[in-house]
């Protein structure tokens, strides 16, 4: 093997990966957006590997494959904020949807309460007498 | 039962600002695995307070929820579980929705005495506090002493007390607080408090009496890890919330109890 030959197995392979996955759905939205760049990213890399010497030279950097990992690491660390912020989103949500199932559920308890109250010990309308009639039966 | 000074819960007391009667009052008894020790509390408040009286069972691996049915409280069950100020503010959402104009917090485990609900009640009506905060200072270990301390000192918020879960919510407090903007705070003390000075409300406190736990543990002085969790996290929510002042200056409101 070759060193281009091995870069575009390796990108071909990254890119591969995460086009089955979208492809499949397992990844939508704006995380497939990033991660459709990602692909497009490790497939030109793998087929063009001179395209690091190249940048690398031109921005002064004495080792050019420490600029592909300088950058790889950013990138990571920038999904990654990006992920958590999604995460506290999703938490917060999360919560008030609990708050709300809770609240709903204790309506429909209300109501069912009222209902068989209604229906057993004549028109009680109020919630103090659906208790008590709760407690009793 | 030691009783207040002031005629507990007479005619005069239960009016609250705007002439509204304590009608308008809601209870919430945030509640974990707390069946063994709730039922002597909603002995005391039901009575009293009737229907107005919610348990918020916070994913209870006991019979909490209907330990508290049994006793003839309303309650919220939350499928999982938010914390002590997740399931408060699922009590703040329920006031809302429901039209309270104020709610008092007590904590399940009987640590907070009921005939001191009036004293809470005064200091938010005479005072015009958004928010009272009933404090026992001596109930301080050292330890938390220097803790509030240096939150006190991170924050900038004069409360002595801080994580006090005997509280009184005035209306535009139930409104804010329920809003989603108070939903990822973790715990009722610190964060709340700055979020509620931001928005110009007035904290205050007042004092009460407050007793051992009867079972159970402290969410939050649970063990040394959880301890420095909490540490971090507050003093990461000071730091971030620094230069976010504004509001209106806190005043210390002594009670007569």
């Amino acid at each position: 093997l070759t060193l281009p030959l091995t870069a575009a197995l390796l990108g071909t392979l990254i890119a591969g990966t995460i086009l089955y996955l979208l492809r499949r759905g397992h990844l939508y939205g704006s995380q497939a957006f990033w991660w459709l760049l990602a692909a497009a990213l490790a497939l030109g890399l793998g087929l063009w590997p001179e395209t690091v010497d190249r940048l690398g030279k031109a921005l002064g950097v004495a080792y050019p494959p420490m600029l592909l990992s300088v950058l790889a690491i950013f990138a990571i660390l920038v999904k990654m904020l990006i992920t958590d912020i999604e995460l506290a989103r999703k938490e917060r949500r999360l919560r008030r949807l609990t708050q709300k199932l809770a609240l709903l559920e204790y309506e429909l308890r209300k109501d069912a309460d009222a209902a068989a109250v209604g229906s057993g010990a004549g028109p009680q309308s109020d919630r103090g007498d659906a208790r008590s009639n709760r407690r009793a039966g | 039962m030691p009783q207040s000074s002031h005629s507990p819960f007479g005619r005069r007391l239960r009016l609250l600002p705007g002439g509204r009667s304590s009608r308008h009052t809601l209870f919430v008894i945030p509640a974990r695995d707390e069946e063994a020790s709730i039922g002597a509390l909603l002995d005391q408040l039901l009575p009293r307070f009737g229907e107005r009286v919610l348990v918020i069972s916070d994913a209870s691996r006991d019979d909490t929820a209907a330990v508290a049915r049994r006793h003839g409280a309303q309650v919220l069950e939350l499928p999982l579980q938010l914390g002590a100020w997740g399931a408060t503010q699922a009590g703040l959402r329920f006031a809302r929705r429901n039209g309270y104009r104020q709610v008092i917090t007590l904590d399940a485990d009987g640590q907070h005495e009921p005939a001191c609900i009036p004293d809470l009640q005064r200091a938010h009506r005479e005072l015009g506090a958004d928010i009272v905060i009933g404090t026992f200072p001596q109930r301080l270990s050292l330890a938390r002493k220097l803790a509030w301390r240096w939150f006190r000192l991170l924050s900038g918020l004069r409360v002595e007390d801080l994580t006090s879960g005997f509280r009184c919510y005035g209306s535009a407090a139930i409104d804010l607080l329920s809003a989603p903007e108070a939903t990822l705070l973790d715990f009722q003390d610190v964060g709340v408090l700055l979020l509620a000075r931001r928005h110009g409300l007035r904290v205050t406190e007042t004092p009460v009496r407050m007793y051992p736990r009867r079972a159970g543990q402290s969410r939050v002085f649970a063990s040394w890890l959880t301890v420095a969790g909490y540490m971090l996290q507050t003093t990461l929510l000071c730091v971030a919330r620094i230069g976010h002042f504004g509001g209106r200056a806190t005043r210390s409101y002594e009670a007569q109890v």
